[in-house]
């Protein structure tokens, strides 16, 4: 192997640009769970319902992951945005954009009318008013960002570079 | 994978600070709590109304169990027509559409009996838009199918919807609504006790929770004979049509 290579690979490692690119995915990634989260943590109901109304999930396990999703999503996302257990936090984040990229798909699929309800509201909505490709597009994003920190979990300003080194 | 550096450094360096492990432990624990407690609070935010009131708790004409629906044509309805399931809310624009393109049909239909027409009245709509009127709506109907009245209470609701979703029903509408569909006199006072001490809350609930479960997740939803007719009875006369085949 070439000096090249093992300075592309030191570069990966250590380097700064790479840590400020996990900064911003980090803070990406968390902001937008933690708004996601806020808008529907006080309705439960609704958040229920908008789980519901993928019609994946039975009856009341799609209640219960329609009460517990706005809280984990808040607390992966402070995580995130703090940069602890980063590698973690991000493939709970990614894992959760991986089940809403599946679920509007699966309700694409079965020519349902929905709204995501990814920051509050959901259900049933006029056909002309889904927004299927721009919400799944956002949702390959923000994996995209967890797959970098799942990758390569080092970012610049993280509570793991403070507390552990 | 590719050789690590981080355990020759690990190796290098003096260990100090907290141990990440514990710390990723006791982060996971309170996640998993913090979880479980919005399940348990969420869970009992629906278990709805005590039932204080007095008086029946369901209402006349619900076929099908406690959440079940009003039959709303019991006394014309022939043996062989075909089972209409109507799902609505109260305050879903879209219903009050429908009510007003088909409505008059699905009445016509009712009354020569050739459907049997059971409505749901759904409330999903009051969490999204901040109120009660929904539900205050279905309990107010279910106050006239006591007295014989819901289709015309049905009707005289939707004729009065608000044009901004959300606006709501106020209790002195809704009582309006009552005079409209013909209560009157003593049958009047009975539904007013009935609406004001929301005899039938407990049931619209149930009926809330039941149509849930039938996999009724948007209103309106019309079912005939158990099959979803809501995107294909466009016209009256296509509704007509589908009635027609469907009686044997």
């Amino acid at each position: 192997m070439g000096a090249e290579v093992m300075g592309l690979r030191s570069q990966w490692d250590t380097g700064r640009l790479p840590d400020l690119i996990g900064l911003l995915a980090r803070l990406i990634l968390g902001i937008v769970l933690i708004w996601a989260g806020v808008s529907k943590v006080t309705h439960p109901a609704v958040s229920a319902q908008a789980v519901r109304a993928y019609q994946i999930l039975p009856y009341d396990f799609a209640d219960y992951v329609g009460y517990a999703l706005p809280v984990l999503e808040i607390l992966i996302g402070l995580l995130l945005v703090a940069g602890l257990l980063t590698r973690w936090s991000a493939a709970v984040g990614g894992l959760l954009m991986l089940a809403f990229i599946i679920g509007i798909s699966w309700v694409w699929a079965h020519g349902y009318s929905l709204d995501c309800g990814c920051f509050g509201g959901g259900g049933t909505i006029a056909a002309s008013q889904t927004q299927y490709p721009l919400e799944i597009l956002r949702d390959v994003g923000l994996a995209a960002c967890a797959g970098w920190l799942v990758a390569r979990p080092s970012t610049s300003y993280s509570l793991d570079h403070r507390l552990f080194g | 994978m590719r050789p690590d550096a981080s355990k020759k450094i690990a190796k290098a360096t003096p260990k100090s600070g907290p141990n990440p492990v514990v710390v990723g432990a006791i982060i996971a624990v309170v996640v998993m709590l913090a979880v479980v407690v919005a399940i348990v609070i969420g869970n009992n935010s629906k278990s709805g109304p005590s039932a204080t009131a007095s008086g029946n708790p369901v209402p006349a004409g619900v076929v099908g169990g406690t959440g079940g629906g009003i039959f709303a044509n019991a006394t014309t309805a022939k043996s062989n027509a075909p089972t209409m399931d109507a799902y609505e809310d109260f305050q879903c624009p879209t219903c009050g559409e429908l009510e007003r393109t088909l409505g008059p049909q699905i009445r016509t239909l009712a009354n020569a009996g050739q459907i049997k027409l059971v409505y749901h009245m759904m409330s999903f709509l009051d969490a999204n838009l901040g109120n009660d009127s929904s539900t205050r709506a279905a309990d107010a109907a279910a106050c006239a199918a006591d007295a014989g009245k819901f289709l015309q209470y049905h009707a005289a609701v939707f004729a009065g919807q608000p044009t901004q979703e959300g606006a709501g029903y106020t209790n002195a509408q809704l009582t309006q609504f009552a005079k409209t569909a013909g209560i009157t006199g003593s049958a009047l006072t009975t539904w007013q006790q009935c609406a004001t001490s929301a005899q039938h809350a407990q049931y619209v609930t149930d009926v809330e929770t039941a149509s849930g479960k039938a996999g009724v997740t948007g209103t309106p939803t019309i079912k005939l004979n158990g099959t979803d007719i809501t995107k294909t009875m466009t016209t009256p006369e296509a509704l007509v049509a589908t009635v027609k085949a469907a009686t044997h």
